[in-house]
């Protein structure tokens, strides 16, 4: 299920150098001008793809966690973790 | 009359800009030749004005407004505003063809099809990544073509073949002469930012390959309908080779090259359509 707000958040920073800049020193600051919900937030907090991957395209997704600083290799790592154990021959 | 006097596909990915100088020599040099042999064709063609079908990959568009094909109908565009796109292709501003654009979007509205318009788009890594490594002459003017290949629900691919159709019809009843050329970006197969992420589906790939070869619609749209939900979401991107097809008369492709690219994250495609008269 598409979160807008979450959705919104990582096509900002996409989009405005500053504010991706402001996000690295405080994430929190920024997260609160979002209508975030509280579990969605802790899960911005700690980096935690596997709560965010059902909620945003997954173009932005990968633009995020580029913008977190997540070295590529382990965010394909996270995301395989993800993945149902038919789908693992696809990795 | 215009005249369609080449219509060609490529693929993309951000990794082919950022990593080209440290990717293996190899790898580098197979791609570097796909991209060259499209460039060689399409000068070879003389074109005046270059189409170009890619996907927005949320640049212009966002899901609080995101349409279904959005037909660029500025006298200019925005280059690419990715920063690892600045560095290899350091154009702020494109030419567009704003008569051919509004010509474009006529035929469409008159066809019972409701674009989106742009008057000024930003063409992200999609466009700008084949232009750069063509080699395009960057004052030829680009018509862009956008199509939601990225968030579901998508054109089907029957309304694909049906805008490839229509495009064709457009550039045959624009009333100047203007030799004009197609490239659809994007595809074969690859996953990104999904469980999956980094799978290269070469039995997709080579089955898209056989039915474009093949040529026939009605097998194409079957089996594309029924093995993209099934394979990685960058395959969507398929959808901007289908419309290249059938504007070029759905008469079959040369491939120039494919192979899996783990380096890039993409099954690697480079092809040319026969043209149908």
């Amino acid at each position: 299920m598409t979160d807008y707000w979450v959705s919104k958040l990582f096509f900002d920073l996409q989009h405005d150098g500053k504010l991706a800049a402001e996000y690295r020193a405080d994430m929190a600051a920024v997260i609160g001008r979002y209508e975030i919900r509280p579990d969605i937030r802790k899960a911005l907090l700690e980096d935690d793809v596997a709560t965010l991957a059902p909620l945003v395209n997954a173009y932005l997704l990968r633009f995020y966690f580029q913008i977190r600083g997540m070295p590529e290799s382990e965010f394909i790592a996270r995301l395989h973790a993800l993945q149902k154990p038919k789908e693992s021959a696809h990795g | 009359m215009a005249d369609l006097v080449g219509v060609f596909a490529a693929s993309h990915g951000p990794i082919i800009a950022r990593d080209w100088e440290t990717m293996p020599a190899g790898h580098r040099n197979r791609l570097a030749a796909g991209f060259d042999e499209i460039g060689r064709r399409l000068k070879a063609s003389r074109p005046d004005l270059l189409v170009v079908i890619s996907p927005d990959h949320w640049v212009n568009f966002f899901i609080s407004n995101l349409p279904a094909v959005c037909i660029g109908i500025g006298d200019e565009h925005d280059g690419p505003p990715e920063p690892f796109m600045k560095k290899v292709f350091p154009h702020e501003r494109l030419k567009g063809h704003a008569a051919f654009g509004r010509h474009l979007l006529q035929t469409a509205l008159d066809g019972d099809f409701e674009p989106a318009l742009s008057h000024r788009l930003k063409l992200d890594h999609g466009t700008c990544i084949p232009l750069w490594r063509i080699g395009v002459d960057i004052h030829l003017p680009i018509v862009p073509l956008i199509v939601n290949d990225l968030e579901e629900p998508m054109p089907n691919i029957r309304r694909c073949l049906a805008w490839g159709r229509l495009l064709r019809h457009a550039i045959e009843s624009y009333p100047e002469p203007l030799r004009v050329a197609i490239l659809g970006t994007g595809g074969l197969s690859h996953s990104i930012g999904e469980p999956t992420m980094g799978w290269i589906d070469e039995e997709f790939d080579q089955t898209c390959i056989k039915h474009f070869e093949d040529g026939e619609d009605t097998r194409l749209a079957a089996f594309l309908t029924q093995a993209l939900p099934r394979t990685g979401n960058g395959a969507h991107e398929i959808r901007d080779w289908v419309i290249a097809h059938a504007a070029a008369g759905s008469k079959g492709f040369e491939l120039i090259d494919y192979f899996p690219s783990p380096e890039t994250l993409v099954g690697a495609g480079f092809a040319s359509w026969r043209l149908s008269s």
